[in-house]
């Protein structure tokens, strides 16, 4: 549904965008994460014409965006960061405006505002000015906005930016209701938005793609390089049993209940030391009572990778 | 078409929003009425709109910056263009509607200085010759149109609308010099150029009743010029 190519897009001196490429299947919501100023919002400034690329190529639905720039605008709602819309209009009065700009069609008019009304809940506040409502709301009609001539796919930047957090968990829902029958593409830098909205995630930094994943799949490549262990035993036997078998590792204990301690071992390489660990202890005649792996959660995974995208650079 | 009316109403509808719209209007009703008093009604003279044309003109040269300076500019500072942008329009679509909109908003200007032909109707005798006061009103919509397209394309440029107004009264009034005062100090060739660019000696031509087609084409050719440099300054915010 969407196919980029690797874009690149300069601003001066400055390469905001280098070789971003991903391609979306219809009906995936998929996060666009990275931290402020990673190319994010220039990313989908160029997927929606707002911008163009210097080089690279964007097709959505099949049509080339570039060549086709208008056709192909017709195929996505686009929610920008800020929600922008007139606040001197009704919000009635700036769906029909918005609808007849969209191109839905006089006889559908009605029944597309109707539904987008009811889509997004704005029943109570229909017929009031844009200027005088909350936040939450200005963002739901400019979704609401986005949603009129019934695009396939909806690109979403930064949707939750400056709510409050009740209207961050209603926002959240309603993209999650969107995403049902939709392709979805929602850039943010808030790790639980995406891990929540999203069944894909491409973490971009420095103007590239440094992962691209399920959150499942990007935990599990990031995971490796430590265990946790809870054991039975005296403090200096169990270190010593440990920093015997795994030399460099370092180990972090915190005391539980009975002489029990839990283990945060993290070892120099990113190999899953759970064997070596579970052999040193049986061998020095240590009582286990659990063993895993240390799996990574999102956000680490996050800091991981922009971690190892900076060091590679340097 | 729909999309290009859809931006030109709500234009239109806006600038009935904002105070700025109501204070032109009435600025420009109060000025235009005070001329036509002093100087269309006198007595024992015949009944004509001929010197309110002119200083319409100059009012014009002051109004018409203040009704475009927001066209594109309030957009681009309000972040509202990224609307316009992705939407399903060309830049050609957004600068139309948006200019549209504003010619709409001064033909409605102009309505209410209607009252100023009846009642030059009503207290003449003979009664006056219609044919030059179409014409002056045609030659105000031209002049009109130019002035306001050199304002779409200044509000295309910048976010300020501050800067849009300026940039808008500098060139119109930098014209006007360069067309009527400059002739009279540089030789007599290029002096007929400068003059030939003029538009009060047009706008004259139309007062007395002489719609010449020339005139006509100077004013929309220039104007058409105008528009599509606008539409360029938006597409090369796509590149920029």
């Amino acid at each position: 549904m969407i196919e980029v190519v690797d874009l690149h897009r300069w601003f001066g001196s400055v390469h905001a965008v280098r070789g971003v490429g991903f391609s979306i299947p219809a009906g995936q919501a998929v996060g666009l994460l990275g931290p402020n100023g990673a190319g994010k919002t220039t990313t989908l400034r160029m997927l929606t014409g707002i911008i163009r690329p210097q080089t690279g190529s964007i097709a959505i639905a099949g049509i080339d965006a570039l060549a086709r720039p208008v056709c192909a605008r017709r195929e996505f709602g686009y929610l920008p960061e800020s929600a922008p819309s007139y606040p001197e209009m009704a919000v009635r009065s700036f769906l029909a405006h918005r609808a007849r700009i969209l191109g839905v069609s006089g006889k559908d008019r009605k029944a597309r505002i109707q539904a987008v009304q009811d889509e997004c809940h704005l029943g109570p506040v229909y017929k009031r000015r844009i200027g005088q409502l909350s936040k939450g709301y200005r963002q739901r009609v400019a979704l609401a906005a986005a949603l009129l001539h019934n695009p396939k796919v909806l690109i979403l930047d930064e949707p939750t930016n400056g709510l409050d957090p009740t209207q961050i968990r209603e926002a959240r829902s309603l993209i999650g209701d969107l995403a049902q029958n939709r392709t979805v593409l929602v850039s943010s830098h808030i790790l639980p938005e995406i891990e929540r909205t999203c069944e894909r995630v491409i973490i971009i930094g420095a103007g590239k793609v440094l992962a691209d994943g399920t959150p499942e799949e990007l935990c599990e490549q990031n995971t490796g390089g430590g265990c946790i262990v809870e054991c039975r035993g005296h403090a200096a036997q169990i270190t010593s049993a440990l920093t015997a078998a795994l030399p460099g590792s370092t180990i972090g204990s915190d005391p539980l209940e009975d002489g029990w301690w839990r283990l945060n071992i993290r070892t120099k390489d990113s190999a899953d030391p759970s064997e070596p660990v579970g052999a040193a202890l049986s061998n020095a005649r240590i009582q286990i009572r659990q063993l895993r792996p240390q799996t990574a959660g999102l956000e680490e995974v996050f800091v991981r990778v922009l971690e190892d995208s900076i060091g590679g650079e340097e | 078409m729909t999309q290009t009316l859809a931006i030109a109403s709500r234009e239109l509808w806006s600038l009935f929003r904002v105070p700025v719209g109501w204070i032109v209007i009435a600025l420009f009703l109060f000025l235009t009425g005070a001329v036509f008093t002093l100087g269309s009604l006198k007595t024992g003279e015949p009944a004509t709109l001929r010197p309110v044309y002119g200083i319409t003109m100059m009012l014009l040269v002051l109004v018409a910056p203040a009704i475009s300076m927001r066209l594109i500019s309030e957009e681009l500072r309000t972040g509202t263009y990224e609307l316009l942008a992705s939407s399903p329009v060309t830049s050609a679509h957004i600068v139309l509607g948006k200019f549209l909109g504003a010619l709409a908003f001064l033909a409605v200007m102009l309505l209410p200085t209607l009252i100023n032909v009846a009642v030059l109707f009503a207290v003449s005798d003979p009664n006056p010759d219609p044919g030059p006061i179409l014409a002056g009103y045609l030659s105000l919509m031209l002049f009109g149109c130019l002035c306001l397209s050199l304002g779409t394309v200044a509000s295309a440029l910048t976010d300020s609308q501050t800067l849009a107004f300026l940039g808008t009264l500098l060139t119109l009034v930098c014209w006007l010099m360069i067309t009527n005062v400059a002739p009279k100090y540089v030789g007599p060739e290029l002096g007929a150029r400068l003059a030939s660019a003029s538009f009060s000696a047009r706008i004259d031509d139309f007062a007395r009743g002489a719609i010449d087609t020339r005139h006509v084409v100077f004013f929309i050719s220039i104007s058409a010029g105008l528009l599509v440099g606008a539409g360029a300054a938006l597409e090369f915010k796509r590149w920029k």
